[in-house]
């Protein structure tokens, strides 16, 4: 009734917003040159010089930002869930800035896989031969969304360089662990690190990405420099900022907000409108940065990704495995 | 003797001021010092905020007749006491104007459909509900109509409310917020001495009631 999955998400969003979008693109384009140019110097005051700049980013054409209104970069970097740095959504973009350093950062694999090893963010992007841009919708959990211009590089081509070997069923990925530098860290109810976990097959879709950067320019802290998941048929929180750590495993890792609140939030949580959370809808959401009478918009199965995904589930009863 | 704390609590300008000001205080973040954060979501922040005032007074309007019970004597505590219907009463606007960006926010009316089944906002209505018949019943006349003692019974649901707008409060967000024990901690303290000295109170009198 209330509900709608258009078939072609693709085409509908488009026809929809491209004269909107395409200004966008050319204030993308304004953005991207000033990163690349002038991001080491005229940004660093403000604390968001971090690793991988210098990876100039193209976009990939199947995410194209035509295809949908990509969010103001002000409110990306502004309307964080970022608990290592408060619970308020402006408090991460405060204090993330404040000491916390993200360069040098080091990224290690392990667990079950060939090539165990630990690399400097920057030598990794290099490796794995630089950055793309796609343009992603983000659906949290709370039942908001936006659209984000991510930069970086498909999560595949990581698990290709940790060579899984065939017992390797499950990916866990760990964040940073630092107190001193993350006020709230200080606070011991979340149990940190945070953790969050990918079946393997999930891991290697091809829309699980790991960002390094948004509008072309570095990440900034607040939203999980220097790199981050993101699995946008997924609610947000599964996108684990700021990782330090990827374990191959062979079972399923407890992720942190399943730990704390299971009956709320699940291993998979994937974007489901049918689904409520126990105490709210998850039929629509609020479209951020839309103004006061914006009023909301209809969440799609899967968050719109249905085509790329679907298949990864079948079988599987997604009101259970929530 | 009016001290001059005493004349500031009784003037009416004064509680006025303190109850609409907080209602203004979007504006600040919104257009004064315009914040990203709350510019993100404008009404999701108007909606909280206004839930946070209710909740405020309410529980500030609670805290009233315990104070006086614990301090008879107290003239600033006498004094604020004659506010207490102003005070109640602004508390169900705020819960209404709460309740209105609600609908606002999920976007009409079928949102209540969804809103019973789920206890964090069907609390929420029910105290809403309350707050409701007890402001339409504020007025002098109806404690005539209904007679003292079923009116006094009838807005004692005040405390039901309470207790529900606690519950919703803490159900709001995905973590426990602190904030809901340093609003509701001090007026169960105060309910619980205010119904120790009651008690006492009765006592003392039976004595003195069979002594005599």
């Amino acid at each position: 009734m209330l509900i709608r999955t258009p078939k072609d998400w693709e085409l509908s969003e488009s026809s929809a917003t491209a004269e909107a979008a395409y200004r966008l693109r050319n204030r993308r384009e304004f953005l991207k040159t000033l990163g690349a140019g002038l991001a080491g110097v005229a940004l660093a005051p403000h604390g968001l010089l971090a690793a991988t700049a210098g990876f100039p980013s193209k976009e990939n054409p199947l995410f194209p930002a035509s295809a949908l209104k990509p969010t103001a970069y002000e409110f990306i970097t502004s309307y964080n869930n970022f608990y290592e740095f408060g619970t308020g959504k402006d408090d991460p973009a405060k204090y993330a800035n404040r000491g916390w350093k993200t360069e040098p950062w080091t990224v290690e694999l392990t667990g079950l896989i060939r090539a165990p090893a630990t690399f400097d963010v920057n030598a990794l992007v290099a490796k794995i031969g630089g950055l793309e841009q796609r343009v992603y919708r983000h659906r949290c959990v709370e039942a908001w969304s936006m659209v984000v211009p991510w930069d970086g590089f498909p999560l595949a081509k990581l698990v290709a360089l940790a060579d899984p070997k065939p017992e390797a069923k499950f990916l866990k990925f760990t964040s940073f662990l630092d107190p001193k530098n993350a006020v709230g860290q200080q606070d011991s109810y979340l149990g940190w690190p945070y953790v969050e976990g990918l079946r393997l097959d999930e891991a290697v879709n091809e829309l699980a990405f790991i960002a390094t950067g948004i509008y072309g320019k570095p990440l900034p802290n607040q939203n999980g420099a220097p790199l981050r998941l993101v699995t946008p048929w997924k609610y947000g929180f599964k996108g684990i900022k700021s990782i330090v750590k990827i374990e191959f495993t062979d079972r399923a890792p407890l992720n942190t907000w399943q730990r704390l609140a299971p009956n709320e939030y699940g291993f998979y949580a994937n974007v489901n409108p049918q689904v409520d959370h126990p105490r709210w809808s998850q039929a629509s959401e609020r479209v951020i940065g839309g103004g006061i009478f914006a009023g909301r918009q209809t969440t799609l199965m899967f968050n719109g990704y249905e085509k790329q995904v679907a298949g990864l589930y079948k079988g599987l009863d997604l009101t259970q495995n929530y | 003797m009016n001290s001059p704390l005493e004349k500031i609590l009784r003037a009416k300008p004064l509680v006025y001021t303190l109850i609409i000001l907080p209602g203004l205080w979007p504006l600040w973040p919104l257009f004064v010092a315009p914040n990203p954060s709350v510019l993100a979501d404008p009404l999701k922040y108007v909606l909280h905020h206004l839930g946070f005032v209710a909740c405020l007074l309410l529980v500030i309007v609670l805290t009233l007749t315990p104070l006086r019970v614990i301090f008879p004597q107290s003239r600033p505590v006498l004094a604020l006491n004659r506010h207490r219907r102003l005070v109640g009463v602004s508390a169900f606007v705020y819960a209404a104007l709460h309740f209105s960006t609600h609908l606002l926010y999920e976007g009409g009316f079928r949102v209540l459909a969804s809103d019973v089944k789920k206890p964090f906002l069907l609390t929420g209505l029910i105290a809403f509900t309350i707050l409701l018949l007890l402001a339409a019943t504020s007025f002098n006349r109806m404690v005539q109509i209904l007679g003292a003692k079923r009116w006094k019974n009838l807005h004692r649901l005040a405390y039901v409310a309470a207790a529900l707008v606690a519950y919703h409060q803490a159900a709001a967000r995905k973590l426990f917020p602190v904030q809901v024990l340093w609003i509701f901690i001090p007026l169960a303290l105060l309910e619980l001495a205010r119904i120790a000295i009651t008690v006492q109170q009765k006592r003392h009198a039976a004595t003195s009631a069979r002594m005599g």
